[in-house]
């Protein structure tokens, strides 16, 4: 048994994700063995393995441990995402219930996927070399592309996967173009051995590194829907199941900015000089693309896709800055984000139910007077997207502008708050259509315990994160601080030179 | 070093020629063997300017099968079909027998041969990833059976291929998952140090081959293989009676020779290599370099070209013996259905092979590494 | 590179035969063509169209398992020649591995794959 020990102890540092894919399997074998309509209730199967997750990744933090020779690094920073990952996927469960039947979405696959998806997201999270990182963003996109086509009732939807798969898979190439070159530079796919590497100046000046950084850049880009990447993201949100846009919308963004931000702002961050021009003309670029866009927009599901970009765009600005200050609020964006986004889809899945409708802007007209709640809850989340205090969404781009301007990237920042002003006016348009336009008059029915638990979750998280950001603030920061810590003296002495 | 790549040169050459010429042997084989087997003549009738007649020696088919037959396939038209493919359909029953010839190079035909100060190892080339190389070359067989269906533009034929295509790529993992319990037990993908491995024996009587380790990979491996070669009872690529003759309806001439031969090339590369991993390869049961070690404690010396003579005598015994066993199991049984067919693939080797390699790993890890 | 010469040279071999075999009917071979003798063969029938066209799809899942389950197949062979150094560590990781691999085998069973009606 003596043999066994360093896997005993390295297990416990993928107890979170095994749990995850563990679950995906059993739901996938259990449901496959039921009737169609039985099937369903998987979803309590991937629903026990979430919350098992998200309660095992507290054995991930306080430590930092580099287990399976470098491929997962344990931290607060991994404990940090195997907490909050599971648990947007397990929001996205719960208000997949009744939406999956309604679809005719194949149970077992969906729950099955969306596990799957979840652990791919969470290895991102941990990766501690480029091949596991790149393993999970696979993991993570395959399952996401099936998913977005899995209304096969709905051309949208098989239009949704094609596109998605299509550009995705274009956009892993570039990433693996990268990945491979940064390898030949510098001998290694240890995030902590390129660091090192990158650190002499002789190499990290290399055509090679800049190559490979140019195209992990653009990788990453694809994944986090930045422009000029982001061509990909309307359709593929518009046309996927709007649970699956959930995920998409948030859970493929945390998994793929928790990779971004733990290879570039901490393990490229000797490169700062390098990459952040690039970086500056994304986030501007993704701003004002998002948020003009989104003025046109009459599908909301298609707006809240052009709001993504634009959201890619602030959280962009605050990697711009660089600094490790900037760390905290990224993560700290993400958290708020995270839940406003998933409140929304939780709407728009709530009146897609209620009233068999689509999800245009005029369907929610009179939304106020026939579901008071649900507009109020919209009303809210709008208001946090859209960055009014006192909400999460406030706080956090209060936090990240105020570091980029320390940093002092003043026009950057300018033209970030231009475009939040500019991003009032389609946000509010959802207030107004729902509080002062008259709908036609609609049957109020199905209430979906699940879905409205999911709402409340959504809700209460948007607004205390908001309100009360302290706790939420020190825990990001905790975390961001404990993924730095592996190679701060380094990093200190570069930023003096 | 001259000398060094003649004499690789010598062996290459030999073992190619040697296969194919096992293959045209194991050809006649099969016609005289069904036809006894089916209480018929066979092949008896042309003869060389009636000399056997005249010294009243039987007509067993020789000529035949060695001088008529491939005499009057090299020399018909050759005839493409109005509406193929050309170039493909040329090139299909190219890479349906060259893969299978070149899988030879790592297969060892006997032990270290001494000539002079030369020190020659029976095998074209001692490849340490062996093993790999002829799954890789295997492998490529798929697209001869695939292509020749499709470049004829022949409904038969394209369905003879995709049949053909499933079902190779269906038993390869059978194939891969046995071989793969074999390769634990000897640690090693060098099929020359798994022969070596194999010398010796258990209570100074049992030689120590893999099949004593191994009886469930053998079976696995040998239905499998037959399954690979396309032969009854696994023959739904080109089976006569649904599909004219499957893959290859459209070819005559040397490319459908090409085609045959690669069928009786397999069947000699699976009995090569049943042998090899089972059966001790060129082992003699009790002979080692320097002779018969026999039981009860005898020793009969024997010079390093006898006993290298020896095991290459042994080898191609048991080359031809599995080659005689496929041919009877071909005149024995009867067809499979199609889906009987993908079930036994799936449903029964498959688990099977996974099973047996489990068992093989749980039992090495055990034991703790010797063997 | 003289340990893959012999294979080189096995191969010019094997390939020079084989395209001999393949070619030699075009150069001695008679030649004499009509069109009835060009049509696919269909037991005497007139060819009813071209067969460039759908099959089953059913080919197409088994070629796209026999991806998945081949690779697997390959990722074993590493840990097969070092079972010994690895030894319970690895036991225990390719255990989970093949029976993941056996997990996806009776899905794929279970969701029809061998359904040829």
């Amino acid at each position: 048994m003596q043999a066994l020990g360093p896997l005993i102890l390295s297990w416990r540092s993928v107890l979170a994700p095994g749990i995850v894919a563990l679950t995906a399997v059993v739901t996938m074998l259990v449901g496959s063995g039921l009737s169609e309509d039985e099937s369903e209730s998987v979803g309590w199967i991937a629903l026990t393995g979430l919350v098992a997750a998200a309660i095992a990744s507290l054995a991930a933090s306080g430590d930092h441990i580099v287990t399976f020779g470098g491929s997962l690094i344990i931290d607060d920073y991994t404990a940090f995402f195997y907490l909050l990952i599971p648990v947007c996927s397990a929001v996205v469960v719960l208000f997949s219930f009744d939406y999956v039947a309604a679809l005719g979405l194949p149970a077992t696959e969906y729950y099955a996927l969306l596990l799957f998806a979840t652990t791919g997201m969470m290895l991102m999270a941990g990766a501690g070399d480029l091949i596991v990182m790149f393993l999970g963003l696979e993991t993570m996109s395959i399952s996401a592309y099936v998913m977005a086509a899995m209304a096969q009732r709905d051309p949208k939807s098989s239009e949704a996967g094609l596109k998605y798969f299509l550009l995705g898979a274009f956009s892993t190439g570039f990433l693996l173009y990268g990945i491979a070159l940064l390898y030949g530079a510098t001998g290694s796919i240890k995030l902590e051995a390129v660091a090192q590497m990158v650190r002499k100046h002789s190499i990290a000046l290399s055509p090679f590194v800049l190559l490979g950084l140019g195209l992990i850049l653009v990788g990453f880009g694809f994944k986090v829907a930045a422009a000029p990447f982001h061509v990909w993201t309307p359709d593929a949100y518009e046309g996927a199941p709007t649970s699956v846009t959930a995920l998409m919308a948030v859970g493929i963004k945390l998994g793929a900015f928790a990779g971004f931000i733990r290879v570039l702002l901490i393990y490229l961050a000797p490169l700062h000089a390098q990459w952040s021009g690039v970086l500056w003309a994304l986030a501007a670029l993704s701003m004002t693309v998002g948020n003009l866009a989104a003025l046109a927009q009459e599908n909301i599901k298609r707006m809240l896709a052009y709001s993504a970009i634009a959201h890619a765009g602030y959280i962009l600005v605050g990697m711009t800055a660089g600094r490790s200050e900037v760390g905290p609020a990224l993560l700290y964006y993400l958290l708020g984000y995270a839940f406003a986004n998933l409140g929304a889809f939780a709407v728009l899945v709530a009146v897609e139910q209620a009233q068999q409708s689509g999800t245009k802007l005029d369907d929610l007209s009179g939304l106020a007077r026939n579901h008071p709640m649900l507009a109020a809850a919209m009303a809210l989340f709008m208001l946090s997207l859209m960055g009014m205090p006192p909400l999460a969404g406030f706080v956090g781009k209060f936090y990240i502008f105020s570091v980029a301007l320390e940093s002092r990237y003043v026009w950057l920042v300018i033209i970030a708050t231009l475009n939040s002003v500019v991003s009032a006016y389609y946000y509010a348009r959802v207030i107004v259509a729902m509080y002062m336009r008259e709908g036609a008059e609609r049957q109020a029915q199905t209430r979906q315990p699940t879905l409205l638990f999911a709402l409340a979750v959504a809700a209460l998280a948007t607004v205390i994160i908001g309100l009360l950001p302290h706790p939420y603030i020190s825990a990001s920061s905790a975390a961001y601080a404990s993924a730095e810590q592996v190679l701060r003296p380094a990093t200190a002495a570069l930023q003096t030179k | 070093m001259l000398i060094d790549l003649i004499i690789s040169a010598i062996k290459a050459i030999f073992v190619v020629l040697l296969v194919l010429n096992l293959s045209a042997v194991l050809l006649w084989f099969e016609r005289k063997g069904s036809a006894l087997i089916q209480d018929r003549i066979g092949a008896n009738r042309a003869g060389l300017f009636g000399i056997g007649r005249r010294l009243g020696l039987p007509n067993l088919g020789i000529i035949n099968t060695f001088i008529a037959d491939p005499l009057k396939i090299f020399t018909k038209e050759d005839f493409v079909p109005d509406r193929a493919d050309k170039f493909l359909y040329t090139l299909a029953p190219f890479l349906a027998l060259f893969p299978v010839l070149i899988s030879f190079a790592p297969i060892p035909f006997g032990d270290r041969l001494i000539v002079g100060s030369h020190q020659i190892e029976l095998v074209v080339c001692p490849l340490t990833a062996g093993i790999l190389y002829i799954l890789a070359a295997l492998g490529l067989g798929v697209y001869g059976a695939a292509l020749g269906g499709w470049a004829s533009n022949n409904r038969w034929a394209l369905l003879g291929s995709v049949r053909a295509s499933a079902q190779l790529i269906s038993y390869e993992l059978t194939m891969g998952l046995s071989i793969i319990a074999v390769v634990m037990v000897y640690g090693t993908l060098d099929l020359q140090e798994i022969c070596r491995a194999q010398s010796g024996t258990w209570f100074g009587w049992l030689p120590k081959w893999g099949i004593v380790y191994q009886p469930l990979g053998f079976l696995l491996l040998l239905v499998a293989g037959i399954a690979e070669s396309r032969r009854i009872p696994f023959d739904l690529p080109e089976g006569e009676s649904e599909l004219v003759a499957g893959y290859f309806t459209e070819y005559s001439g040397g490319k459908q020779a090409a085609f045959m031969l690669a069928d009786f090339a397999e069947i000699v590369l699976v009995s090569a290599l049943i042998s090899t991993l089972f059966f001790g390869g060129w082992q003699v049961p009790y002979l080692q370099s320097d002779g018969f070690h026999l039981p009860g404690g005898t020793w009969l010396p024997l010079s390093n070209p006898v006993v290298a003579l020896l095991g290459f005598v042994a080898f191609g015994i048991k080359v031809v013996f599995f080659c005689w066993l496929q041919i009877l199991i071909r005149w024995t049984l009867p067809r499979f259905r199609y889906d009987q067919l993908m079930t036994l693939g799936w449903k029964g080797l498959l688990p099977l092979g996974l099973v047996n390699l489990m068992v093989t790993a749980v039992a090495i890890v055990a034991v703790g590494g010797s063997v | 590179m003289t340990t893959w010469f012999p294979v080189a040279l096995m191969t010019a071999f094997a390939a020079l035969v084989v395209g001999l075999m393949v070619t030699i009917n075009a150069i001695v071979g008679p030649r004499s063509r009509d069109p009835v003798k060009g049509e696919a063969f269909e037991c005497g029938n007139p060819p009813s169209g071209s067969a460039w066209r759908r099959f089953s799809v059913h080919f197409y899942l088994t070629a796209i398992l026999f991806l998945v389950f081949d690779v697997e197949v390959v990722f074993l062979y590493p840990w097969a020649v070092t079972i010994r150094q690895l030894g319970a560590t690895g036991l225990v990781e390719a255990g989970i591995f093949i029976v993941l691999m056996l997990a996806g085998l009776i899905y794929a069973l279970r969701r029809g794959m061998l359904d040829w009606s």
